[in-house]
């Protein structure tokens, strides 16, 4: 995979968007050439009827459901004003339009918009896949808009010119303090009112022994809500707050230190904030009246002033006693950027719509109803001089924040503050140390970021091997393909049955499957992202001299041991049970596939919730009915561990008894007849009777199990979180997500891959040949 | 025959206990769905909370296109299903019962597709599929989920016909049926529960799936369920009434497709079909 190469692709595949985009009605047409159902489905799938000579623009977005109303409204004004442009909005989560957003314009298409924060643009220009805006804002005035809003980057093939990369329609995203004020009567100004205030709101009215009402709560798990604490002790993370500065990490500083000791001692000392407080503990209990004070950021505001149940007020947050420095919160724009795709006609009329969409019109409207802060300085002015409090404190406090760094530096600063900081709230490190480690993790995940790997000298020598090993392979089985050939006339029939599967699998595999084997010899990251190229076995050496690779290839055995284990044990006894004279059986079966029934993304977040320390299913009924010790699920490793594998074997059972359910109906009656003769015990008949005979099934179900089970990312990452506490909960493959999504290592991601499926392949291989499951009979 | 005492007791118990576990859970996510203010946690363990609203599952079918995603998803979910039966059925019965140069190796190859880490795949996906001209496309679609059933599918069909007694089909073929015959007529109507599970699982798989038909459609009305529903999530501002109505209605089809089937799972079929 050469650049010059790979570049002509690229260009190539411009134009199939083009074609994609302006589907012509002909080739619709043809699809209907095949089977009746087949052309349906093609020309459902493909959307005939869409005029060619409008031009259309797709626009990836990240606003919330109050938000989309109102963008969809203002999208309508734009297409009456513009006849000849249509636009498509599509939501897509934060997270996911970036890795999307990536993967599109890798392959040279994608939306000619994308829309939502400023942090993503460091590694969107660092990866060559924003454009230039600048050439069509030049009828614009920008000297309308804030500073903050405009973001120009240099990039590579544009190291002296810096391009506007995102034009914003809004600022924000900054933290606040909101009280409640039917609990207390006005905000602090100083954390030692902060905390005077908390304490006294911090009531065990009932006098039952458990708090009924805290002082303070908010996302305490996450190191962004520790940020206003850090700036109000008079640091940062990094070393310049100026955003044009290269970012070195300053997280080993006193002032950092002094902020986490306040930040914990707020739990531990004061005990104003309920233990394992995350967002959504903090979120309920404010709303629900169970909280006197909640930092939060802009996001939220809305839906706690419109409560019935609660009388919020937004308020700036307040000054640091010991130093007297307010706290400021980082404070982010939102805007539009062009994708580096997007060319001619398309490119046009989506800067059109940009132009449109963070005009004085759209901006008003949104301030009007979202109560977000404009770009444009005169309808900021008005707002700050309208009536509107929260407005005005949302102003107040976003001037004296500090502009987030638009960097991609600042997510390796996130993944080294994080655990840390969560090992110093579980007891086990102390500030001093905890912000030491952060700023020696922090340095060494942004070098591993911004890393340059240039071909090393076994690059060439593994494109021979490679050609070696397959010419060795088609050599070694040459007798083989001569009888598959003589074979072909005898077993015809076989051959095509499993003919159609085979082609199916391998179509959609084989593409996929050599692209990573590719990529995992390759440099593949943020600093070569469309330019990468085969470098040789660093990434698996990487893989190999990393210490956390083992640590977690042993949680990964022992989470999918457990959970495979216990789904089949629990399976086979549900369907044992099952399987006879029970009443209420049809009920029975309905209950017990609801785990398997329900989307695992929203069960697994319940679970979350049921794993809660204060508030949380587990821990009451375990306490109140049974007496037994609260657990810090979440907040300690071992136990977060232990809550993802319930999770996890929760949503496996019902598989496992729908299988061994299946397969008891294949046994004969009389077996089990002879066995009542013979006066074997009902466990000897299911010892010798059934699990024997249920061996053909069970077996594919179990191998298959162990394998999604080891590649389960899902359980985990809802559960713990993204492997919270302390990155101590992750298996082996979201170990690789983490990698791959935030640091953009795909090379390193793609060897640990391939690691990973020569695990598999080596168990599937001893499994199946000691069960000899793959024979026929 | 009657069952001691103690059996049935022991059954309701095992039942009734793992019954619990299952719903309870299930019955919190109910409870979000109804609960008013947009709270994903609450402090106490009622399921029914106060004031109570069905507000969510009004907007649902009101204000967003709940029915069509819905629509999309039968579509794709029904077409994988039918496919994934006749392809496993098929390919599991030659697994099975012929010894084929080959065999081994192509089973294996079939689960190998289950191994590589799906995340990882998915940045090739999109590019295979975009410059296969698939992106919005239901077909591209189905033929990956297709694929994604198809190993456990096949696999489980193959040990389905592995309990069937060769000495049926054998008889048949002696009363004069061809091959093919023998196996639409009495090999296939045995498997039936094997049928059961591996429709079951090719619904599953199409019906939930989240991560591939994210990448693949890129247009609100081409939308199946899962990705309807997560357009309700967002960071920190999840809408989680909405969220949550959806994922019961979500779970409602599958609900009533398991009940559909269940009675061939425990029906008993092939009790006395063959004495050896």
């Amino acid at each position: 995979m050469m650049p010059p190469r790979h570049r002509q692709s690229m260009i190539s595949a411009r134009w199939t968007t083009h074609r994609i985009m302006n589907r012509s009605p002909l080739q619709c047409g043809s699809a209907r050439l095949g089977s009746t159902l087949l052309g349906v489905l093609i020309l459902f799938a493909f959307g005939c009827g869409e005029s060619s000579r409008q031009t259309q623009v797709t626009l990836w977005h990240q606003m919330t459901v109050g938000e989309r109303q109102l963008l969809e409204d203002q999208i309508r004004v734009f297409e009456k004003e513009n006849p000849d442009i249509r636009v498509k909005t599509l939501y897509k989560e934060t997270e996911e339009l970036r890795s999307g957003f990536q993967a599109a314009a890798l392959a040279g298409t994608g939306p000619e918009l994308v829309y939502g924060p400023s942090d993503s643009l460091g590694a969107f220009v660092t990866m060559g896949i924003v454009g230039d805006m600048a050439p069509w804002m030049e009828r614009v005035d920008l000297e309308a808009f804030i500073d903050q809003s405009l973001t120009f980057l240099t990039g590579p093939g544009h190291e002296q010119t810096p391009w506007l990369v995102q034009v914003g329609d809004r600022v924000g995203n900054h933290l606040a303090l909101i009280y409640n004020r039917n609990l207390i009567d006005a905000a602090p100004k100083n954390t030692d009112q902060l905390i005077r205030f908390a304490k006294e709101a911090t009531l065990d009215k009932d006098a039952d022994g458990r708090v009924d009402q805290y002082g303070l709560v908010f996302n305490f798990v996450e190191p962004f809500f520790v940020v206003p604490f850090i700036t109000g002790h008079g640091g940062w993370v990094f070393d310049s707050i100026d955003t044009n500065a290269v970012p070195v990490p300053a997280l080993d500083t006193p002032e950092v230190a002094a902020a986490l000791q306040f930040v914990r001692d707020l739990q531990q000392k004061h005990k104003v904030i309920p233990a394992g407080c995350d967002y959504d503990t903090a979120d309920t209990l404010f709303k629900s009246g169970q909280a006197a004070m909640i930092i939060n950021g802009d996001w939220s505001w809305s839906e706690y002033l419109n409560s019935d149940t609660i009388d919020a007020v937004v308020a700036p947050l307040p000054v640091v006693s010991s130093t007297g420095i307010p706290m400021r919160p980082m404070v982010a724009s939102k805007g539009y950027s062009l994708n580096a795709n997007a060319q001619g006609r398309e490119a046009d009329a989506a800067m059109t719509l940009v132009q449109f969409l963070t005009g004085a019109e759209s901006q008003r409207a949104f301030m009007d109803q979202m109560k977000t802060l404009p770009s444009r300085t005169a309808i900021l002015q008005k707002a700050l001089s309208q009536e509107d409090v929260t407005l005005r404190a949302s102003a107040a406090q976003k001037a004296n924040g500090l502009p987030m760094p638009v960097v991609a530096e600042l997510r390796a600063v996130w993944d080294s503050m994080r655990p840390n900081y969560q090992a110093l709230l579980g007891g086990s490190t102390t500030p001093k140390q905890a912000s030491s480690q952060m700023q020696a993790e922090a340095v060494e995940k942004i070098r591993r970021m911004n890393e340059r790997r240039e071909p090393g000298a076994t690059a060439w020598i593994l494109q021979l091997l490679a050609v070696l090993l397959v010419a060795g392979f088609l050599y070694w089985q040459r007798h083989n393909w001569g009888k598959l050939l003589g074979d072909w006339k005898k077993n015809r029939l076989a051959y095509l049955l499993v003919a159609p599967a085979i082609l199916v699998l391998l179509l959609t595999i084989i593409y996929p499957f050599l692209y990573n084997v590719v990529l995992s010899f390759s440099n593949m990251s943020l600093r070569h992202f469309q330019d990468w190229q085969v470098t040789g076995l660093q990434n698996y050496q990487q893989v190999f001299s990393e210490t956390t690779f083992f640590w977690v290839l042993w949680k990964t055995i022992l989470w999918t041991v457990v959970c495979v284990f216990f789904s089949v044990v629990f399976g086979l006894l549900l369907a044992a049970a099952l399987n006879g004279p029970v009443r209420g059986k049809a009920l029975y079966q309905v209950l017990l596939i609801l785990p398997w029934a329900i989307p695992a993304y929203i069960t697994a977040l319940t679970w979350r919730g049921m794993f809660d320390y204060e508030y949380g299913a587990v821990n009451i009924i375990a306490n109140d009915v049974f007496g037994l010790p609260m657990v810090n699920w979440l907040g300690e490793p071992n136990a977060a561990f232990a809550a993802c594998i319930i999770t996890n074997i929760w949503l496996g059972f019902p598989f496992m008894m729908v299988i061994a359910l299946g397969g008891m109906q294949g046994i004969p009656g009389e077996l089990y007849e002879a066995a009542r003769i013979d006066r074997v015990s009902r466990l000897g008949q299911f010892w010798n009777i059934t699990l024997p005979m249920l061996r053909p099934v069970l077996i594919p179900a179990i191998t298959l199990g162990t394998i999604w089970t080891f590649n389960n990312l899902n359980v985990i990452w809802l559960v713990s979180n993204g492997g919270e506490p302390s990155d101590k909960t992750h298996i082996l493959v979201s170990y690789v997500y983490k990698a791959v999504f935030n640091l953009y290592q795909y090379g390193y991601g793609a060897a640990l891959s391939m690691i990973i499926f020569f695990m598999l392949l080596a168990f599937a291989l001893i499994f199946l040949h000691r069960t000899r499951a793959t024979e026929a009979i | 025959m009657k069952e001691p005492r103690i059996i049935t007791i022991l059954r309701h118990g095992v039942l009734l206990l793992f019954a619990a576990i299952a719903v309870y859970p299930a019955l919190n996510v109910l409870s979000i769905s109804l609960r008013p203010g947009n709270r994903l946690r609450s402090t106490d363990l009622a399921i029914i909370p106060e004031n109570w609203s069905l507000d969510s599952y009004v907007h649902l079918f009101t204000e967003q296109p709940f029915l069509r995603w819905m629509g999309n998803s039968l579509l794709v979910s029904l077409l994988v299903t039918l496919t994934g039966v006749c392809l496993a059925s098929i390919g599991g019965y030659a697994f099975s019962r012929f010894k084929f140069v080959g065999r081994k190796a192509g089973m294996l190859t079939i689960i190998t597709t289950q191994m590589f880490p799906a995340t990882m795949l998915l940045l090739p996906l999109y590019v295979m599929i975009a410059r296969l001209n698939l992106v919005n496309t239901f077909l591209g679609l189905m033929v990956f989920y297709t694929a994604t059933a198809l190993p456990f599918c096949l696999w489980q069909m193959k040990g389905f016909y592995d309990t069937i007694p060769v000495s049926l089909e054998e008889a048949a073929r002696i009363d004069g049926c061809s091959r093919w015959q023998t196996f639409l007529k009495v090999t296939l109507p045995l498997a039936v529960p094997g049928l059961v599970i591996t429709a079951l699982f090719s619904f599953m798989t199409a019906w939930s799936e989240y991560l591939v038909a994210a990448q693949v459609l890129q247009e609100s009305d081409m939308f199946t369920l899962p990705l309807g529903l997560k357009s309700f999530q967002a960071t920190m501002s999840t809408q989680w009434g909405l969220y949550a109505s959806a994922a019961i209605l979500v779970s409602l089809p599958v609900v009533i497709v398991f009940m559909l089937l269940s009675r061939y799972l425990v029906s008993g079929m092939t009790l006395g079909a063959v004495k050896e």
